[in-house]
């Protein structure tokens, strides 16, 4: 189908100083894992973006100097030549695909934690960090200060040679430019603190000197954040930051503007559950206002028209993402091609920004599967292998999120029949009601998206409302059967810190419940006193805490971890969770485990109360988020009450299962098993995955003599003292 | 107990359409085929009639040797024969007088049919099936009750807004079934496996069946002018469709 000629804009190119990009649709810098040292998994990743139709993309921040090193996190380096060498494939690539490559030359200042260099940084102020503790960095002279700048200088010089055709200087997320401009940060008295203009100093001639050194023929991009939200210490739009785009206006091709602090950084990075598309777009349209250069900025941005209408309203030139390309690397060519039920929209949950906050693994996708497996297992989010086996029929049993990504990755792989079977009346498993919980409507995309493709493949039928016994899986007439059944939360308290149930905990009693039951089957809890309690760690006990309190209950969160929802730091929706959870006057009690529930009270003791002092709590009801089981019964039932044997007399050749079925895990992960085993269905074994490509160094014989010949040359001379 | 049902293997279009050189068809290429959905739900009305009554479901349709998918997802869902009188399966007449001679022969207890079909929507056939075998019918059929011996069938058929009319019916006849009387079972892969083995009985239709009507040109409506948008806000929305309302009333 062709394109609809009302989005023409986003395909118009658009000239950043000495370059020009081919369209609209930009990458801004975002994290992957894979950095200087997983440089084919980084290139591979990036140029898939540029495959589909991104015509710009960018690095992830990338560190100028081993001062500003940030693990445990996994940032780009462009310390030495060999970084040059490695970051110059992803460039390649990207230029082979015509597209625009862009580096975020990065210093972290205090933020540093210098795991790995062992180095100090240097920053305006010796305050430490908001983002992490025990992190100091040396409060910079005027000599200090010369030498960062040539820090930025030298790595634009290597960006250039990398092959980047965009060269940040990179001031948002309370990073170095920002901290000088920033009275929170920058307590100086000299001539690089106190007014605007001393505060501006700083990136004002780091701006000069990197575009003398790189201008001529690199674009000069400066990413900036323009509310801190912490008041008048943080940066002020007004303030600092239009003051700030008019006096380095001439020196800047390409604004990229956003928002936050690094220690609320979920003000940029929106989780869906707090804020709608687009969300910084009076930031951005403030600055496209008074600014004669392009204007990019991320916004979750997926829906054509909110794109289209940002920039025909005047407020950016050009749409950027994160999440959303990585979701979809191809949001562009499915724009183009009018294709607009095939964008696997980003759902805003952040769990691929969960991975760089935990520090170190690859970045992961609920929605895309694919997301970091681009060059590590080969696959591709929109093409696929014709199955060798696929002269198979399969049945999928369960139509969660796992069996929905099954049936559709198996359809796509020409399968000759897959049914895909579920006892619900439609698709969606445990994820049609997860939406329903407060804040995450947008999740129900996972369902949607893979509905409507399983809805457009002819080989994959779908049948609600049918529960098979396993008899009836046995006597199907598919020769690969995949059981999908997913998961269920516990009705007795059985939990991950005492590793037994609960005395008194019983979910089938009128008083008591689980998150099943009372978003799935619409149990209510009477009377006022609600505890909820919560040792899962990630979104469901906080989700119904905030739900049961918002309809008027007085709720108490317990839970036996050290903070409720945990996980929800590494997703950035912690802070306003919090927020939430203490304006609607949820008492928080961590560090407590019930050792009994009784009619009226859950009884709990202080995990590392020694003498175990037991503790009454309110409870009307209880609402037990304790930890899940699988839904193995049926899976069981095949394997060990007919056998492989019997099933194999019936015509079936392979038994497996995806999912929560086999293991409770992150919905991004669920669905990854699932797409795993649909990948590897005409492998030798697709139950046990094949082993991925894993960048290391390889020991060769020859590093082997040298190595140990310049280790004894560093210590001659060196005696036992 | 004899069933016949009579079902059609319908078009369906995917979100692409192309029209074929001469403009009187599309492109076969942008169609998929399916059985039609009120014909699974006819189906599956003679199935449940059988297992209470035993007997025998005997489905037939018009068409060319693509329509036999059709007849082989209702053996796979249990039907017993299928029958498929070589033909278009387009012009609902033409379709009719194909099936009547084959239905006819068959001498059944009862002939049910799909209200319409979802590719062509004229709900003719059943009727004029119904006139060709000079057999009473009800159209639009929400709930059945049969019973051996009984002479009669008495029908829901369904109206407008809602209202159901119960009549009784002498019995054999024609009834056009309604999707929703009843949950259309599932055909699992043994038995679609299995339908695919099946001999289907090929009839060559009766002469003279003409069709009732030509296709001159076939296009997609011309857009029209004048559409406004209304905004995004919803509250502003609403206001502007009151005003609209109100002028339009004025």
């Amino acid at each position: 189908m062709a394109r609809d000629p009302k989005y023409d804009i986003l395909f118009e190119p658009i000239k950043l100083g000495p370059k020009t990009m081919k369209n609209r649709f930009y990458q801004v810098p975002h994290c992957n894992g894979f950095g200087s040292e997983k440089p084919f998994s980084q290139a591979y990743f990036r140029a898939l973006k540029a495959e589909g139709g991104f015509g710009g993309v960018a690095t992830e921040y990338c560190s100028i100097s081993p001062e500003s090193d940030d693990t445990h996190r996994m940032s780009a380096r462009l310390w030495d030549d060999g970084d040059i060498t490695n970051l110059s494939l992803m460039c390649d690539m990207l230029h082979e695909r015509d597209a625009l490559a862009a580096c975020e030359l990065w210093y972290g200042g205090p933020h540093a934690p210098n795991m790995e260099s062992r180095d100090v940084a240097r920053g305006p102020s010796q305050i430490p960090s908001d983002f992490e503790y025990l992190t100091y960095a040396i409060e910079a002279d005027k000599d200090d200060i010369r030498h960062l700048q040539k820090l930025y200088v030298d790595a634009a010089k290597r960006a250039r040679s990398a092959g980047f055709d965009i060269v940040y200087v990179y001031g948002s997320h309370s990073y170095l430019p920002q901290q000088f401009l920033t009275p929170f940060y920058n307590h100086r008295t000299d001539e690089y603190g106190g007014s605007f203009e001393n505060r501006a100093r700083f990136w004002r001639e780091t701006i000069e000197l990197v575009k003398e050194a790189v201008g001529d023929d690199t674009a000069i991009a400066v990413r900036m954040s323009t509310d801190m939200f912490i008041g008048e210490a943080g940066t002020q739009l007004k303030r600092d930051c239009l003051p700030f785009v008019e006096l380095v206006d001439d020196l800047v091709d390409v604004w990229d503007i956003n928002l936050s602090g690094i220690a609320e950084w979920g003000e940029d990075a929106t989780p869906s559950r707090f804020y709608p598309q687009g969300r910084a777009l009076p930031w951005q349209a403030a600055v496209k206002a008074i600014s004669k250069k392009p204007v990019l900025g991320v916004g979750r941005w997926t829906n054509p028209d909110l794109m289209v209408e940002a920039i025909n309203e005047g407020k950016l030139d050009i749409i950027a993402t994160c999440r959303p390309s990585t979701s979809d690397p191809f949001l562009p060519t499915k724009i183009f091609e009018g294709r607009l039920d095939d964008i696997r929209e980003c759902i805003g949950c952040n769990v691929c920004i969960s991975r760089w906050e935990i520090g170190g693994p690859p970045l992961i996708c609920t929605q895309n599967a694919t997301a970091g497996e681009e060059y590590r297992r080969g696959w591709h989010p929109e093409r696929f292998t014709k199955a060798k086996n696929a002269d198979n029929d399969v049945l999928v049993v369960g139509a969660g999120p796992a069996g929905m990504e099954c049936a559709m990755i198996l359809g796509k792989r020409g399968m000759r029949r897959v049914h895909l079977v579920e006892a619900q009346d439609d698709m969606g498993g445990t994820m049609r009601w997860i939406p329903q919980l407060p804040g995450l409507g947008e999740w129900s995309r996972i369902v949607n998206y893979r509905k409507i493709q399983i809805d457009k493949l002819k080989n994959v039928e779908f049948i609600a409302s049918t529960k098979l016994s396993a008899k009836d899986v046995s006597e199907y007439g598919a020769e690969i059967v995949i059981v999908a059944t997913g998961s269920y939360w516990a009705t007795d308290g059985l939990n991950g810190a005492s590793h037994a149930p609960i005395p008194g905990a019983d979910a089938s009693v009128a008083w008591q419940a689980t998150p099943d039951q009372i978003m799935g089957e619409g149990k209510q809890l009477a009377g006022e006193n609600i505890v909820v309690f919560d040792n899962d760690g990630y979104y469901m006990g906080v989700s119904l805490a905030e739900k049961l309190a918002e309809e008027g209950k007085k709720v108490t969160l317990m839970t036996a971890l050290g903070n409720i929802g945990p996980y929800m730091h590494f997703t950035l929706e912690a802070p306003n969770q919090h927020r939430r959870l203490h304006k609607l006057g949820v008492e928080i009690v961590p560090y407590h485990l019930p050792t009994r529930v009784e009619p009226g009270a859950v009884i709990a003791a202080h995990v590392y109360d020694e003498e175990g002092h037991e503790k009454p709590f309110a409870a009307d009801g209880v609402v037990w988020v304790s930890q899940r089981r699988s839904n193995e019964a049926l899976f069981r039932e095949l394997k060990d009450s007919i056998g492989l044997e019997q099933l194999k007399a019936e015509g079936v050749n392979a038994l497996y299962r995806v999912g929560d079925c086999e293991a409770p895990r992150l919905t991004a992960d669920a669905i990854f098993s699932a797409h795993r085993l649909a990948r590897e269905i005409d492998t030798a074994d697709p139950s046990i995955p094949l082993p991925f490509k894993r960048e290391r160094r390889l020991v060769e014989a020859s590093d082997v003599a040298r190595e140990r010949a310049e280790y004894e040359a560093s210590l001659a001379g060196a005696t036992a003292v | 107990m004899k069933t016949v049902v009579c079902v059609k293997q319908v078009l369906q279009l995917g979100d692409e359409v192309e029209f074929s050189d001469d403009g009187l068809d599309v492109d076969p290429d942008y169609l998929d085929t399916a059985l039609n959905e009120w014909d699974s739900f006819a189906t599956e009305e003679a199935l449940q009639l059988k297992e209470r009554l035993g007997g025998e479901v005997v489905i037939v349709t018009c068409g060319g040797r693509g329509a036999e998918a059709a007849l082989r997802r209702c053996l796979a869902m249990g039907a017993d024969r299928a029958i498929r009188v070589e033909g278009t399966g387009r012009d609902p007449i033409a379709v009719a007088r194909g099936l009547a001679e084959v239905v006819r022969g068959e001498s059944p207890d009862l002939v049910l049919c799909g209200v319409q079909s979802s590719d062509s929507v004229q709900a003719a056939t059943g009727t004029a099936l119904a006139e060709l075998l000079d057999l009473p019918r009800v159209a639009v059929v929400a709930k059945l009750d049969y019973d051996e011996g009984a002479g009669t069938a008495v029908v829901d058929r369904e109206l407008e807004g809602g209202l159901l009319d119960r009549v009784e019916v002498d019995v054999p006849a024609v009834l056009t079934i309604q999707t929703g009387i009843n949950q259309p079972r599932y055909a699992n892969l043994r038995a679609i496996k299995l339908a695919e083995q099946v001999e289907v009985d090929v009839r060559q239709a009766a002469a003279g069946s003409q069709p009732a009507y030509r296709v001159r040109r076939m296009f997609v409506p011309l857009k029209g002018e004048g559409a406004e948008m209304l905004g995004r806000d919803p509250a502003e929305v609403a206001r502007r469709i009151a005003e609209i309302v109100q002028e339009r009333l004025a």
